[in-house]
């Protein structure tokens, strides 16, 4: 009982951090929390719904698409929207981004009505046991996909021109400047990484769990958690805190009802933040 | 008597008056709408004045209701003991938390507190015994004529208003306004000037918490029932932070034109496009922000009245040229 549910947190762990990551590199970069962010996640599920639905496409293998799109929905809206508000207070960004979300939360009200939606693989109910154990292959697939998008991530943050250029910006915004980066263009790019880890992410969850157009709101406290335990713009810091957040919902529900899942991963953000500001694993950015 | 007495005077005039000549359910409306004005001012004093956006506001509103009504319904209190009761606990409350968070600053404020109040509401929702857990808890009816109840809670809202606003107007001139002020500017260097940061944005917040508080009891007594989604919700968090960017944040009477102007925009909305009504309140938040930060207060104070507004757009149009 104990083991399995460590198992299943570690593997859902790894779609947490997805999440994290996204959501911690806007805030890092840009000093943004994106309230939006759930939204994104939902609009990748949403999106993998109907290529599935329609065209009876895997939702393992629409994710680039998903991801592409997302991204080109990010860039405009940092392009054309945030990047007049980015340098406004704490309490501006976090009032627009909640206006973001609730019009894209209507607007996939429109097209796909308020009605649960999920996606039924035909490899739904097969599983792999090992030792008294049993784990999904569909949480396994996902649990992969989720590590070797991390990993990608993190080669292009450190390999790439472009990765290196966001490092910069959020280090030094002046410096970055001085230097020639042309600042609202990066700021346009990593909003749209981040929104298309997202909808990975959407993508990910879309087999295993019903959405609505709803579910962004409880998802974005989900990223909280993970990006405060992680530590901002860490990529190691959010696998671990989504690791952690994972393994303390399951974990928990072990010796605890089942209600109080919710609850603890809130209290973990609260005695983080008051004890440890800096995240778990003490690093404040890159 | 200067002008901004006179004009003063009549609105309240007005606002007496006008429960006598309209219907229960306009009645209601503006009572519903007077209850946010005090809920966007008393958040007001934390973000506004000192600058910290308590986006886990709600916490009391939530606290002040649950308190109400276990108070009410487990120790068969009556409202006003159990009000005062409420009161109390609010204050414990939010003097703990802020003993605990606010040390810290800016986003990881705004995420503590969210982080706070959503957990406080899970734990209440968790209490089944006590609180009825997600069923929500229903409260004793007051008694009575409904156009006498009616007018009782427009008058108590009313009331509550009036003191929040002689607070804030209070704030906006004593040294303990100016505390929080210097707070929000530069909060080390308000240290060094001697001011005690920590004490004053625990009292900051206790206030704001108060009539947050108090707020969410006499909702809790009026719409009696209650449930954690409700008194919970973030997204009124939201809507006074909308309300107060609408009328200027830091100001005394921003907040209230706020709450009035969001109110009346979200009431014509609602009624008309009910599929569309979150995603043209999302459209309205995206605009107003972009367009007008600093908040349609400012446009009055600024110049002497909305006329002076275009004057001075003339007059930077000509200062380009």
């Amino acid at each position: 009982m104990l083991l399995q549910a460590i198992v299943n947190g570690i593997l859902f762990g790894a779609v947490y951090a997805t999440i994290g990551i996204g959501f911690s590199l806007v805030w890092g970069v840009m000093g943004i929390i994106n309230l939006a962010h759930g939204s994104f996640i939902m609009v990748g599920a949403y999106l993998s719904y109907t290529f599935f639905s329609k065209f009876g496409i895997d939702p393992f293998l629409s994710i680039p698409v998903v991801m592409l799109i997302l991204f080109g929905i990010g860039y405009l809206i940092q392009k054309f929207l945030i990047n007049r508000v980015v340098r406004g207070s704490v309490f501006i960004t976090l009032t627009f981004t909640f206006g973001l979300q609730i019009l894209i939360a209507n607007i996939c009200l429109l097209i796909w009505s308020a009605d649960f939606h999920s996606i039924k693989l035909s490899y739904s109910g097969v599983g792999i046991e090992v030792g008294g154990i049993v784990i999904p292959m569909v949480r396994l697939v996902i649990f992969i996909v989720a590590l070797v998008l991390t990993g990608l991530y993190y080669l292009f943050m450190r390999r790439t021109k472009t990765g290196v250029a966001i490092s910069a910006t959020a280090l030094n915004f002046e410096g970055a400047k001085t230097v020639g980066i042309n600042v609202n263009h990066i700021y346009a790019i990593t909003f749209g990484i981040s929104a298309a880890l997202a909808g990975a992410a959407g993508a990910l969850i879309s087999p295993i769990m019903s959405f609505n157009p709803f579910l962004g709101g409880p998802l974005i406290g989900k990223a909280f958690i993970i990006a405060i335990l992680g530590g901002l713009g860490s990529t190691i810091g959010a696998l671990a805190g989504g690791m952690v957040l994972g393994l303390v919902e399951t974990v928990g529900t072990v010796f605890l009802p089942s209600a109080y899942q919710e609850l603890l991963g809130f209290v973990v953000l609260v005695l983080v933040l008051v004890f440890r500001p800096q995240g778990l694993l003490g690093k404040r950015f890159y | 008597m200067n002008r901004k007495t006179i004009i003063l005077g009549i609105l309240f005039l007005v606002f007496i008056a006008i429960p006598f000549f309209i219907s229960g359910f306009w009645i209601r409306l503006i009572t519903y709408t007077l209850m946010f004005a005090i809920l966007s001012s008393s958040l007001n004093i934390i973000s506004g004045f000192t600058g910290y956006a308590a986006f886990g506001n709600m916490v009391y509103f939530g606290i002040g209701a649950y308190s109400t009504a276990v108070l009410m319904n487990k120790a068969g209190f009556s409202y006003i003991p159990a009000l005062l009761g409420a009161i109390i606990i609010v204050l414990i409350v939010s003097i703990l938390l802020g003993i605990l968070l606010l040390r810290l600053k800016g986003h990881y404020f705004a995420l503590g507190s969210l982080g706070a109040a959503e957990a406080v509401k899970y734990i209440i929702d968790n209490l089944t015994d006590l609180t009825g857990g997600g069923q929500g808890i229903t409260l004793p009816m007051l008694k009575g004529n409904p156009a006498i109840v009616n007018m009782f809670f427009y008058f108590f809202m009313f009331f509550l208003l009036i003191c929040i606003l002689i607070v804030a107007w209070r704030l906006s001139q004593n040294r303990l306004g100016y505390a929080f002020k210097a707070i929000r500017a530069n909060e080390e260097a308000a240290g060094v000037m001697g001011i005690d940061t920590t004490r004053y944005k625990i009292i900051a917040w206790s206030l704001s918490a108060l009539f947050t508080g108090i707020t969410g009891s006499v909702y809790a007594y009026w719409f009696s029932y209650i449930d954690p989604p409700t008194v919970f919700d973030v997204m009124w968090v939201v809507k006074m932070f909308v309300m107060i960017l609408i009328g200027g944040a830091g100001t005394v009477f921003g907040p209230v034109i706020g709450a009035f102007i969001l109110e009346t925009i979200s009431e014509l909305v609602w009624s008309k496009f009910i599929f569309l009504h979150l995603g043209i309140l999302g459209t309205l938040i995206i605009i107003i922000v972009m367009f007008m930060p600093a908040g349609l207060i400012n446009l009055v104070t600024t110049g002497r009245g909305f006329r002076n507004i275009f004057k001075k757009k003339k007059e930077r149009e000509k200062a380009h040229e």
